[in-house]
């Protein structure tokens, strides 16, 4: 029994691992949320888009000498925006466009930081530097994670009824190009808020993962949102104390556990798992003989 | 100035560098004019990150990468398709799943063994140190890809088009896709190498996508894609010379700038020739 509460306890007695886990449980949580809504809407991939795209901003906006988090956030913007109108205005296909743009935009970002001399670490910004984060860090995290987080569940109904169906939400007169825009907005910020915990690759994880599983838990929505932050916050705690004791990526500790947790759901969700359906069918075949 | 210019052709790794980057770009333009068509874009950039944990356990193993990345490929492909198939989940959510969770693990696996592979170069590709070992595997890989394209490209097309016209000429539909989805991984396979995980999807979709914009005819399709793909790549490897670095990064960057330029000045499906059009609609008119 020590020896467990020890495996929890040392890691936690060094500051750095303190604000490590505080960082990774905010980040994840916030991420969840918005994972919900990813999910339902088919955007997981935009995720993926936005964060890699990120990359020129932070290096332009440290050439040019404002904070980092905004360059990032115009840059991630700017992939959404540009993406929507690459497809209306010309006849290539959605997913093409999108490959196109966040991919140009992340080998630009490639060349020109190679071009400029940063202290910031090309790496750190790939998979995040969760182990480092300073307490300045540790309150912007806290202040996007906290505002992204505030404005979803305010608008949560709203943003709700225009994942599953735009034109109903039209026809009831909700703001449906504020919405949409709002939600690309929520998604630049909370990749921005979750570069210095995980990176900008691995945050498409947290993006994804938490919403699909409690997707395969549950019909309601609530009840989905509560799923997904409690399986991205003990991910990203356990995560973070694993990523200790094994000497490996916190980031991708993370990520691993939440992907476990989906294969858990996946085979033994209550009405859809794999394992339950076989066995709930062998249970009938034998009751019918 | 013209020496200057000359002094990258000496230097054998740089030509080295040159033309594998041209075979890899050539290949992965060709398989791109088919991906684009069928909106199966992100598939390449899944894939490319869903193989890290095959060339990691490779190296760690001491086996070919290619085959440790292959296999990883497989798995992914199929994890992805069963995941698919079982679930309720939209497709785009259980590709985001698998790929990331497999790359988290090859993550993982290269931060627990550090001395086997740098997770730098799975990312950003390391061509120009790339091992002659490699360069064989690539090279293999790069043949074999373009000689079964350029025997069933036909075929292929006919099945991406319209797969139930397909069916009905006899052709083996299913066999096709998976035929497909083999070179794609295998293709990836290469381009990790040349341009890293994260810019793969670009050498699987940029030069299908510019020549699309550019003809309506889907032979000159593949023609103008791997003319784009190899062209950009050479150029991109030549370039880095003088930026000390980052082919991949200034690869893709030419692919994308070549696809902005069809985006605003092709002949008919471009942004201008269509403005050209509305004004001229609208002078006939008046």
């Amino acid at each position: 029994m020590t020896a467990l509460i020890d495996w929890f306890a040392v890691p936690l007695s060094y500051p750095f691992m303190q604000r490590a886990l505080v960082v990774s449980v905010l980040v994840g949580a916030v991420c969840a949320v918005l994972s919900c809504y990813l999910v339902l809407k088919g955007w997981s991939l935009m995720g993926d888009a936005i964060s890699h795209a990120v990359l020129p901003g932070i290096v332009i906006a440290y050439v040019v000498g404002i904070p980092l988090a905004i360059g990032a956030f115009a840059a991630g913007l700017s992939c959404a925006l540009l993406t929507g109108y690459l497809k209306e205005t010309s006849r290539v296909k959605e997913d093409t466009v999108m490959g196109i743009v966040f991919s140009g935009m992340f080998g630009f970002g490639l060349v020109i930081f190679t071009k400029v001399e940063t202290d910031q670490h090309l790496l750190h910004i790939l998979f995040g530097n969760v182990l480092g984060v300073s307490v300045r860090d540790l309150i912007e995290t806290a202040i996007v994670a906290g505002g992204t987080l505030a404005i979803v569940l305010l608008r949560r109904r709203d943003l709700l009824l225009y994942c599953f169906d735009p034109n109903h939400a039209r026809a009831i007169g909700l703001p449906v190009r504020m919405l949409h825009y709002g939600l690309l907005v929520l998604l630049s910020l909370t990749i921005v808020g979750s570069l210095k915990a995980v990176g900008i690759i691995l945050v498409i994880a947290m993006l994804v993962a938490p919403g699909a599983t409690a997707y395969l838990l549950t019909d309601s929505f609530e009840r989905m949102l509560v799923i997904a932050t409690a399986v991205a916050v003990g991910s990203s705690a356990l995560g973070t104390i694993v990523s200790f004791h094994i000497d490996a990526a916190t980031g991708a500790c993370i990520v691993l556990l939440q992907a476990f947790v989906f294969a858990l759901a996946f085979l033994f969700a209550p009405k859809r798992g794999l394992v339950t359906v076989w066995l709930q069918r062998r249970a009938d075949a034998k009751a019918a003989t | 100035m013209i020496a200057e210019l000359a002094v990258p052709f000496e230097y054998g790794y740089m030509l080295k560098a040159m033309w594998v980057s041209a075979l890899v770009g050539g290949v992965c333009a060709f398989l791109s004019a088919y991906l684009m068509l069928k909106g199966w874009s992100l598939m390449g950039d899944a894939l490319a990150h869903s193989i890290v944990p095959g060339v990691a356990g490779a190296y760690i193993l001491g086996v070919p990468f290619a085959a440790g990345a292959f296999f990883a490929g497989l798995l992914a492909a199929g994890g992805m398709a069963f995941v698919k198939a079982r679930s309720r989940l939209r497709e785009d959510a259980v590709i985001g799943l698998v790929f990331t969770a497999l790359f988290a693990l090859g993550l993982v696996m290269a931060s627990i063994w550090p001395t086997s592979v740098s997770v730098q170069t799975i990312v950003l590709g390391n061509i120009l140190a790339i091992s002659d070992e490699d360069v064989v595997q690539v090279a293999i890989i790069a043949a074999v890809t373009l000689g079964v394209l350029s025997l069933k490209w036909k075929d292929l097309m006919v099945t991406f088009f319209d797969e139930n016209h397909a069916r009905s000429m006899g052709l083996n539909v299913d066999w096709l896709k998976i035929l497909f989805f083999t070179l794609l991984s295998a293709c990836t396979v290469a381009a990790l190498q040349t341009v890293g995980a994260c810019l793969v999807i670009a050498m699987v979709v940029t030069p299908g996508a510019t020549a699309y914009l550019l003809t309506d005819r889907f032979g000159r399709l593949i023609v103008l894609s791997v003319a784009f793909g190899a062209g950009t790549s050479f150029a991109g490897a030549y370039i880095s010379y003088f930026l000390d670095g980052a082919t991949g990064g200034v690869i893709v960057t030419l692919q994308t700038l070549l696809f902005i330029a069809a985006y605003l000045f092709a002949p008919r499906h471009g942004v201008l020739a269509a403005r050209r059009r509305r004004i001229e609609a609208l002078g006939a008119r008046t």
